[in-house]
């Protein structure tokens, strides 16, 4: 659920005790299992962080690359540029045909989608490839020739196909759901310009139009360098054969400018005002109401607070919007609620509820504030569940060496938001410690009416959608 | 010690690539490495036994994490339940963890999320199912309480009607959207109207509304028994906990029922393709589907099927999506699906198009369709296709729910559990002849079913235009307006 929303995606598609596996040590109900993810890390001369990492339970080896760029860095008139930039990266290098990237990599073992993609977030970019372990230096030679020689391929007629299948994710995405709004809606209401959260990650149709050859040029002399990068390499490999390999394809690439530091991501603790939405959709069956929060991000403490309050109101099966709003009143359909999170600034936390078609979008709405009105005072057996969905949640995750959100991924993540590959391995501490206290605290202070977007979906029979706002201070 | 010598090749070629001058074209490129010698992978063994009640109790070994997944297959999936209660199965799936005993649904909501389990139940066309995936400290007492929910569900009446609304709920949100309508229409058009396969498992809004709690008290007391499910046991078990388990969840588990013969989804003979239009006011993308009914795993020549499947549309490298995305920018993506029911299934190309591109769109996938029935796939293609298959197998059963999937295909479509065994020596063999032969016999491109969902006052005359087949408008119900 959490994942749905947190990248846009090349494709859409229909995921032991060895040396240094995630090796289990003792478990008891109601602490967290010793998980530990073992990993090496170097630092190549032009500035590229390898990390490995060794699993050789299955015979599959995972490649991954986490570019320090994201929607966050694009400037006005350039929104969706890092997501256009990225699906340029499957489009063939100096060695590397257009199209032979997947061609090569599908023959030999990997399927796109769950072990091989790219996606962009907010807050970066990454390529993956799961592969058998034999295949390990063909996912090798393919990453550092795009890393290396990207812009030696470009031409204005791979640009154009990227752009239009670009355009036909945001319709399919976007423009042709029900509710597809919502997300830029919230980012918007939450994230007042010039904050770089402020625009979707897959941009505007006019801005995709206007992107030029020489902008994807630029983007790549700024961004797409070694020491702007991490790269993973785990599962069923040897370190130092790898580490050869690993050196002979990307030791070449020369580093590049240190990229311009990210500024103006600092926000006030809570947006200062209310800001409410409504959206006549001609595609909605039935109303839809969005509650949208400034919450902390990723980089704060807080983190492990911000996803267990998620669920506690309205993740688990038995959160609270569940029980008041679908067993209860049965106002809702259906309830959930998550954070996207976003590494710098503020982080979204966002409750929906479903109505019944033809029901009043009022009463679902009324129903629904007085439920998040009322989340300040949660019981230590709530905290539990939350905690136990949270724990879960992440050990399930770490069950896949590469793609995304397993193992490699997590590594990576811990390299580039915390310049801490260790991270993966304070997770369960972080959720263990979360206490009652914690949780109220936040809630008071960030669940609060002037802290938040509404975002009311109700079902038009006009073709054409429109949007009245209002703000209340 | 493999490739040290390569390596350093390798180094140098790099190297020399590097120093060109920036920009300047070079006259040679760089060859991908080839493969290292490949590392054997064995499908871990399925042990099978059986509790004194009948039920079958499959185990499947993984301790790389303390994570566990049981699922109970249960043969009362949507296929078996009569047309007049279209969407019984689906509710009764449901409603399995709304109440047993004492127990509220809130209640086990809450026992299941106390012990961080995840647990649903439901039922599609195939089977019924509960699953659920834990921890392994607490997954002991997760699957007893999910065992007392499959075997002694209380169905609240209050819960009855609220879940009925949300299939219901379901049904409207799945029809507000383009594929939703679409894939409805497919298979009313392909099958009979007395193939299971016609109706949408959850059932519509007419059959739905008619459902009552006795119907669901029926249907279980008549379907849910041991002796016609399976208990999936994957992760980190070892063989006498799984039986101890399993024997505590289930064994008090009693109940009985008559056997069921099988289930047959008769095709709807046509002949000539039919192009089937359905209007969505305001759409900015088509959903199309391009395809024909009829395909079983037990038939002889499924590993054909499937290797062709993987060179028309399985993957990003295959025709429909280099043709629609890569090569003309219709689509985000395209592909074909090989949906195998028993009873017999379906097999299709599907793609979401922009609006304006969507004739097009339709005559480049049908066209795709007719090319592989009238030319030999290239040997290099076939091999590319085929080594996917195979060699990103180990790949897609690396966590307990995709192994637990794989095992659960074979019980729905009735392969012998150690079908995984030899699965990937079996595709390796399938020939360019084999992959031909399956073309030439069981596709139909002049026979097609083509539905679109989209605008029809943009669409309509341009598809007309293309004289694809005989063109009929349905209405989203699936009643023909024109």
């Amino acid at each position: 659920m959490r994942l749905r929303y947190v990248a846009v995606s090349l494709m859409f598609v229909a995921a032991g005790t060895s040396d240094g596996q995630a090796a289990r040590r003792s478990a008891q109900s109601g602490k967290s299992p010793e998980v530990r993810i073992d990993y090496t890390k170097e630092t190549l001369p032009n500035g590229l962080t390898v990390l490995y990492h060794v699993d050789h339970s299955t015979p599959v080896a995972a490649v991954l690359l986490w570019y320090n760029v994201g929607s966050k860095m694009e400037q006005p008139g350039k929104t969706g540029f890092a997501h256009l930039f990225e699906h340029m990266m499957f489009k063939g290098s100096k060695n590397v045909a257009d199209g032979q990237h997947l061609a090569l990599l599908e023959a030999a073992g990997a399927r796109t989608g769950p072990d091989m993609s790219g996606t962009t977030s907010w807050d970066r970019t990454n390529y993956f490839e799961q592969v058998p372990s034999n295949q390990l230096e063909l996912a090798l030679w393919l990453e550092s020739d795009r890393m290396g020689t990207l812009t030696e391929a470009l031409t204005k007629e791979k640009l154009d196909n990227v752009r239009e299948v670009v355009k036909n994710e945001r319709r399919q995405t976007v423009d042709n759901q029900p509710y597809g709004s919502w997300l830029e809606k919230s980012e918007e209401a939450l994230f007042p310009e010039p904050h770089p959260y402020h625009h979707s990650i897959i941009g505007s149709m006019s801005d995709l139009s206007a992107a030029s050859l020489e902008d994807v040029r630029s983007f790549f002399k700024t961004y797409y360098a070694p020491n702007n990068a991490v790269l993973v390499v785990a599962g069923d490999i040897d370190v130092p054969q790898t580490k050869a390999m690993v050196r002979s394809y990307f030791g070449p690439i020369p580093r590049g400018p240190a990229p311009p530091r990210l500024a103006g991501t600092s926000l006030p603790a809570t947006v200062g005002y209310e800001n409410r939405v409504v959206v006549q959709d001609p595609l909605a069956p039935a109303p839809q109401i969005f509650v949208a929060y400034r919450v902390p991000p990723v980089k704060d403490p807080r983190a492990p607070v911000v996803r267990i309050l998620a669920n506690v109101i309205g993740g688990g099966n038995s959160s609270r919007l569940d029980e008041a709003l679908v067993r209860r009143q049965q106002i809702a359909t259906s309830v959930t609620g998550f954070n996207l999170g976003l590494a710098d600034g503020g982080d979204m936390l966002v409750f929906f509820a479903t109505g019944k078609a033809g029901s009043n979008p009022d009463s679902l709405e009324r129903a629904l504030l007085a439920e998040l009105a009322g989340t300040s005072s949660f019981t230590q057996s709530e905290l539990e569940r939350a905690r136990a969905a949270d724990r879960f949640s992440f050990v399930d995750g770490l069950q896949t060496t590469g793609g995304f959100g397993g193992r490699a991924d997590r590594l990576a993540e811990g390299w580039t938001f915390f310049r801490d590959p260790n991270h993966v391995n304070t997770v369960l501490r972080q959720i263990d410690r979360v206490t009652l206290d914690d949780l109220n605290a936040l809630a008071r202070e960030r669940l609060v009416p002037t802290n938040r977007v509404i975002l009311i979906y109700v079902p038009a029979k006009k073709t054409a959608t429109q949007t009245s706002s209002t703000r209340v201070p | 010690m493999r490739g040290h010598r390569l390596i350093v090749n390798r180094l140098a070629l790099v190297v020399w690539a590097a120093m060109l001058p920036v920009g300047a074209p070079s006259a040679q490129t760089v060859s991908p490495p080839p493969a290292g010698p490949l590392r054997p992978y064995i499908f871990p063994p399925v042990e099978e036994f059986q509790l004194a009640n009948g039920l079958r109790v499959i185990l499947v070994q993984k301790h790389t994490l303390p994570v566990v997944e049981g699922r109970l297959i249960l043969d009362a999936g949507a296929m078996r339940e009569p047309a007049a209660k279209n969407g019984l199965a689906a509710l009764t799936g449901s409603l399995l963890s709304e109440g047993t005993g004492t127990l509220t649904g809130a209640d086990i909501a809450r026992a299941m999320d106390a012990f961080g389990a995840r647990y649903f139940t439901t039922a599609d066309f195939n089977a019924a199912y509960a699953d659920v995936v834990a921890l392994k400290t607490v997954f002991p007492q997760a699957l007893a309480l999910s065992a007392r929910t499959v075997a002694a569900p209380s169905f609240p009446a209050g819960e009855v009607s609220r879940v009925k609304n949300q299939a219901l709920a379901g049904y409207q949100q799945s029809h507000a959207r383009t594929a939703g309508l679409a894939s409805d229409a497919f298979v009313r058009a392909a099958f009979e109207s007395t193939a299971p396969f016609s109706r949408p498992a959850s059932g519509t809004p007419s059959t739905i509304g008619a459902l009552t709690r006795d119907d669901v008290i029926n249907w279980h007391r008549t379907m849910f028994a041991p002796s016609a499910a399976t208990l999936l046991l994957v992760g980190d078990l070892s063989p006498a906990e799984a039986r101890s388990i399993a024997q505590q969840a289930y064994g008090s588990w009693t109940a009985t029922r008559t056997g069921q013969t099988p289930v047959e989804n008769p095709i709807r003979a046509s002949s000539g393709t039919r192009v089937i239009l359905i209007d969505r006011p305001g759409s900015v993308q088509s959903s199309i589907i391009i395809g024909q009914p009829g395909f079983r795993a037990t038939d002889p020549d499924y590993l054909n099927m499937v290797a062709l499947n993987r060179v028309l549309g399985g993957g990003f490298n295959s025709r429909v999506n280099m043709n629609l995305r890569e090569k003309h920018g219709y689509t985000y993506g395209a592909g074909s699906t090989l949906d195998l029911r028993p009873g017999g299934g379906a097999f299709r190309i599907s793609s979401d198009v922009r609006t304006n591109a969507t004739d097009s769109a339709l005559v480049e996938a049908v066209g795709e369709y007719k090319r592989i029935t009238s030319e030999p796939v290239p040997v290099p293609e076939l091999q590319g296709a085929v080594n996917n298959l195979i060699s990103a197998f180990p790949n897609a059963v690396q966590t307990v729910q995709g192994l637990a999937g794989r095992l659960q295909q074979l019980i729905v479509w009735g392969l012998p559990v150690n079908f995984y065994a030899t699965y990937r020596e079996r595709l390796a063999a399938v020939t360019p002849e084999d992959v031909r032969a399956a073309a030439a016999s069981r596709l139909k491109p002049d026979n097609l079913i083509v539905v679109v969902a989209g605008d029809l006052s943009k669409i309509e005359a341009p598809i007309r235009a293309r004289n694809l087949g005989a063109v009929e408008v349905w209405d989203p119900n699936g009643n023909k307006v024109r």
